[in-house]
């Protein structure tokens, strides 16, 4: 009974959710998958339906490719690869009994395991180098179908007797089409989805907030690279043949192309651009007829021409710009969540030292921040802020001394590992997400302490990881407003205000639900106008019993802050006391104040 | 891209014209396409319109581009297939795939070009006919020419399908005198520069090279095999006949002399008459196919429509039996077409029957050798020695 009553409940709850977030335009795709199932009733004569039955299956590679493209930020050029290996995979196991379904399921696999192998290589890649990385990988695959041909098939490739009638391809691709963009729509909005962009936007903000940027675009690629085979797994069964001259580097170059026209980011986009491509390929064969030209040259020149306008006009693709344009509901208020408890924390450096080849930039450095404290950190640009900082932190490791975090050494503790127990830094550039709206970049912070927020689970949305996507929601609501953000909740960091955005990634930082937080220059770049907001913040921080180390340049909000006032200079500690002991200490004044005042 | 595949046009304006589709390599090796597709078309134009007890039958032609790619080619059949084709005149490629679709539709394919072993099969594939040479009786005329000449051959195939059909075939045929092989290479098809096969196969100490390739690749054969001043005697398949390789070589003429090739012979034994009125026909049709190419004499050297004439015959074949049949209905046609016979544009008989569905018997496969950029057969084979040597100049 009690069981009953659980799936009940979740079931309510999931419809309470699909409610509050439907739109016109899920009207409106509804409209145009329902037409779309119905075309094999009502087809027009000049079209055949295995046409666009295999139409499909390029769609669910290209819509597989925007979780490398859109969500990872990975610009693959390895698609058409990972069709190859699903088609060849799952011809082999037909030719050898096996059923169609498992086949491709199986050949997705392979693609997988493909996907993670090339991805282990890739992910650590900016965007350019993983493009050439790929585009490099789908030609060592071209290379290899050819030389082993009693793998490939060779020349003549694999064939695969038909099964299914075209009308069950089409079908059959067009659910896995939409399965596929909703899973892209799912994993967009999700933690995953949303650490991924980031991680793609700021990878150093990303980083500093614990994102395990790596394994994540990793699971991203493979998943393309699975959804790849699957549609290749499929295909091969609609045309009959695996072969091996289909899956070259035009096949790969051409699924990017469709992604990026269409538009990376979106869940239609991908699809979006394989029509597009479609249709241009209809007109190009048009105006060639028209005016007796080789027709094979005008839909290449036609798709390079679409692609260069929309990359001319943003990059957000054909499906961002028209969607764009459809109004939404406005969205209702959400409840942030209570105020959460005070929490306490302290951090100690001892001895703290680091080199740069010659340089010393920090030597002995020695630090104490108590719970509910704010300490300032500052000294001359070069002193030292900064590298103690990355050493606190966790991105740099020290050549000699021990971090302790509560006591505990965590010295040798990765980054990640220390915002889990509680310590996290923002870094000294304005390092918001900015296609993300603050929302979004709080989650982000959030995401990390996430125990059901795998992509496996955002896919499935089960029960346990919607109500936890709630509460890092409220959560994320709650550290807005406690920096003041709630009446910018729904906007693209982008659009705030200098301070607004150094506000944010406070916010973010927040999010991850700190006991310590280090600062590195909240107030740069803001207006003097808009210090008051940041002492509010900062004092009320402290008030929660955060510890607080705040690297600053601006004397006026140290004084106003900060309880204790650390002084570097080239490296070493020089005086720490009280902001007025440390304004009439004369060795800061001549070593720090008097450099200053010399520029 | 892919959208453009699932849309064909429709354009027949009556009930009783019926689609003959070209499924070729029109954009990969030109010659090939062109030429299947002109006879198919020279074919129509003779057959003329054709009486059933269903109406007055016209044929026409759609010529489908397979690119050399059996992915492509077994969408053509697709397409033949939606387009209600009556028959579809193919290269070869994706057959392997192709024929059960066109098979369900009850739709023959006859291979002109492509003579690979697995591809006609009376019993497994009763719809797939073939009017072009074997590659069977190619590599065993090949062995049987070559072997008692003593000479240890570097058998070189490319990696396309026809290479690797070609490799197949020899294989068999040199199987039983491995003596005769000094080496076999597979060379990648779209290389330029093979020169470091050649040399293998010269360390290797062969004395003559087998070269079954495309075009292309045979021509850079010779490139790499005579810049190295190595007169080795080359043999091909028909493929070395393709005025691809002259056109590649043009500025190397002599390169090309010596060069001989198999094929199937142009004249029958009743003399070349048949030949050279077809020869006429297609020419008053399409012009003299000139190939770019010049004698040392400064004459323009044009190409015989030699695979042009197994299109040609299949629709001569068709045509009977569409008469025979007395019906648009495919599956008496089919029928029909394993008991015609005709006369074929060379003067030989061409026709099926219910066990055998190859047009070309094994033992009409002739040699022919270059000599200043025109062949003619040679001599020292009694086949090819009885046969005339066709005009290619003008």
């Amino acid at each position: 009974m009690s069981a009953f009553a659980t799936t009940g409940g979740a079931v309510r709850d999931a419809v309470h959710d699909m409610r509050r977030s439907w739109t016109a335009t899920r009207w409106l795709a509804i409209g145009g998958v329902t037409l779309a199932a119905l075309v094999p009733v009502r087809l027009p004569g000049s079209v055949r339906l295995d046409g666009l039955a295999e139409t499909g299956y390029l769609a669910l590679a290209a819509v597989g490719l925007g979780f490398a493209v859109g969500i990872g930020g990975m610009p693959s050029i390895a698609q058409g690869a990972f069709v190859g290996v699903g088609a060849i995979c799952a011809a082999h196991l037909i030719g050898s009994g096996w059923a169609g379904p498992l086949a491709a399921l199986v050949g997705a696999a392979a693609a997988a395991l493909g996907g993670m192998a090339v991805g282990l290589a890739v992910v650590r890649f900016r965007a350019v180098y993983v493009a050439a990385a790929t585009w490099i990988a789908t030609w060592l695959f071209a290379l290899a179908l050819e030389a082993f041909p009693t793998l490939s098939g060779g020349s003549r490739g694999l064939v695969v007797p038909p099964r299914w009638s075209p009308t069950v391809h089409y079908e059959l691709a067009l659910a896995l089409v939409m399965v596929a963009m909703l899973a892209h729509g799912a994993l967009a909005h999700s933690s995953f989805g949303l650490t991924l962009r980031a991680a793609a936007q700021r990878p150093a903000a990303a980083a500093a907030l614990g994102a395990r940027a790596a394994r994540l675009r990793l699971q991203a690629f493979a998943g393309a690279a699975a959804v790849g085979g699957l549609a290749g797994g499929f295909a091969v069964q609609l045309v009959g043949v695996a072969d091996p001259s289909a899956y070259g580097p035009s096949l790969s170059f051409r699924l990017l192309v469709a992604v990026l026209v269409g538009g990376a980011a979106t869940a239609l986009g991908p699809t979006g651009g394989v029509v597009a491509l479609g249709a241009i390929s209809l007109v190009a064969d048009v105006f060639g007829r028209v005016s007796g030209s080789e027709t094979a040259r005008f839909g290449p020149m036609l798709a390079a021409l679409l692609l260069l306008g929309v990359l001319a006009f943003g990059g957000e693709g054909i499906v961002a710009a028209i969607t764009r344009r459809i109004p939404s509901r406005a969205r209702s208020s959400e409840t942030a969540a209570a105020a959460a408890s005070p929490t306490h924390g302290s951090v100690e450096a001892r001895g703290l030292a680091k080199r740069f080849g010659g340089v010393v930039a920090l030597d002995s450095f020695e630090l104490d921040v108590p719970p509910g404290r704010i300490v300032a950190l500052i000294g001359p640009n070069g002193s030292g802020k900064t590298t103690a900082l990355r050493l606190l932190a966790g991105t740099l490791r020290p050549d000699a001394g021990a971090v302790r975090l509560d006591g505990a050494d965590v010295t040798t503790e990765p980054t990640t590992r220390r915002v889990q127990r509680g310590l996290v830094r923002t870094i000294q550039s304005n390092a918001v997400f900015p296609d993300l709206t603050a929302l979004e970049n709080a989650i982000v912070g959030a995401s990390l302490r996430r125990r059901y927020g795998g992509a496996v689970r955002a896919l499935l949305a089960t029960p346990k990881a919607r109500r936890e996507a709630r509460a890092v929601r409220a959560g994320a609501l709650d550290v807005l407003r406690t920096v003041g953000l709630s009446h910018r909740v729904y906007h693209v960091a982008e659009s705030l205000t200098v301070t607004e955005q150094r506000l944010l990634m406070v916010a973010s930082a927040l999010a991850t639900g700190p006991r310590v937080l280090l600062l590195d220059e909240p107030s740069a770049g803001s207006a003097a106008s808009d210090l008051a907001r940041l002492v509010d913040v900062l004092e009320t921080l402290r008030e929660n019993g955060l510890a607080v180390l705040v690297v600053e340049h601006n004397l006026r909000l140290v004084r106003t802050v900060a309880e204790e006032v650390v002084v570097l200079d080239a490296g070493r500690r020089l005086a720490a006391g009280s902001p007025d002991e440390i304004a009439s200490d004369s060795a800061v004044r001549s070593a720090y104040l008097g450099r200053r005042g010399r520029r | 891209m892919f959208l453009a595949a699932g849309c064909g046009g429709d354009d027949s304006g009556s009930a009783h014209t019926l689609t003959i589709a070209v499924n070729a390599p029109f954009s990969k090796t030109p010659y090939v396409g062109e030429t299947i597709a002109r006879g198919v078309e020279l074919g129509v134009a003779v057959a003329g319109p054709i009486d059933t007890k269903d109406g007055t039958v016209e044929l026409r032609v759609k010529r489908l581009d397979n690119a050399l790619s059996p992915r492509q080619a077994i969408a053509n059949v697709r397409r033949a297939v939606a387009d209600e084709a009556v028959a579809i005149v193919d290269e070869g490629t994706g057959v392997d795939g192709s024929w059960r679709i066109a098979g369900d539709a009850q739709i023959p394919i006859c291979i002109t070009y492509q003579g690979g072993m697995g591809l006609v099969d009376v019993e497994q594939r009763p719809n797939v006919f073939r009017i072009a040479p074997t590659d069977r009786g190619i590599a065993f005329r090949l062995a049987e020419y070559l072997i008692p000449k003593g000479l240890r051959v570097a058998i070189l195939t490319d990696d396309s399908s026809y290479g690797d059909e070609g490799r197949a075939a020899l294989e068999q045929s040199f199987g039983s005198n491995p003596e005769a092989v000094a080496i076999k290479l597979r060379l990648p098809a779209d290389a330029p520069d093979l020169a470091p096969q050649v040399l293998r196969a010269r360390r290797a100490g062969a004395t003559a090279l087998l070269v079954w390739a495309r075009p292309t690749t045979i021509a850079n054969v010779l490139t790499a095999a005579r810049s190295r001043r190595w007169s080795i005697p080359i043999y091909t398949p028909p493929s070395g006949a393709d005025p691809l390789v002259r056109q590649q070589l043009a500025d190397q003429p002599r390169w090309v002399d010596g060069l001989t090739f198999a094929s199937g012979r142009m004249t029958a034994e009743l003399g070349p008459q048949a030949w050279q009125s077809f020869e006429s026909l297609f020419v008053s049709r399409y012009g003299p196919d000139a190939i770019g190419v010049k004698t040392s004499e400064g004459l323009e050297v044009v190409q015989p429509p030699e695979y042009a004439m197994y299109a040609y015959d299949f629709v001569s074949v068709l045509a009977e039996g569409l008469r025979q049949a007395g019906t648009e209905d495919r599956e008496a046609l089919l029928a029909a077409l394993n008991e015609v016979t005709v006369g074929g544009a060379n003067g030989d008989e061409r026709g099926f029957n219910l066990h055998n569905h190859e047009g070309v018997v094994d033992d009409d496969v002739y040699f022919a050798r270059f000599e200043d950029m025109t062949f003619a057969p040679v001599k020292d084979d009694p086949l090819s020695s009885t046969l005339p040597a066709i005009k290619q100049t003008r």
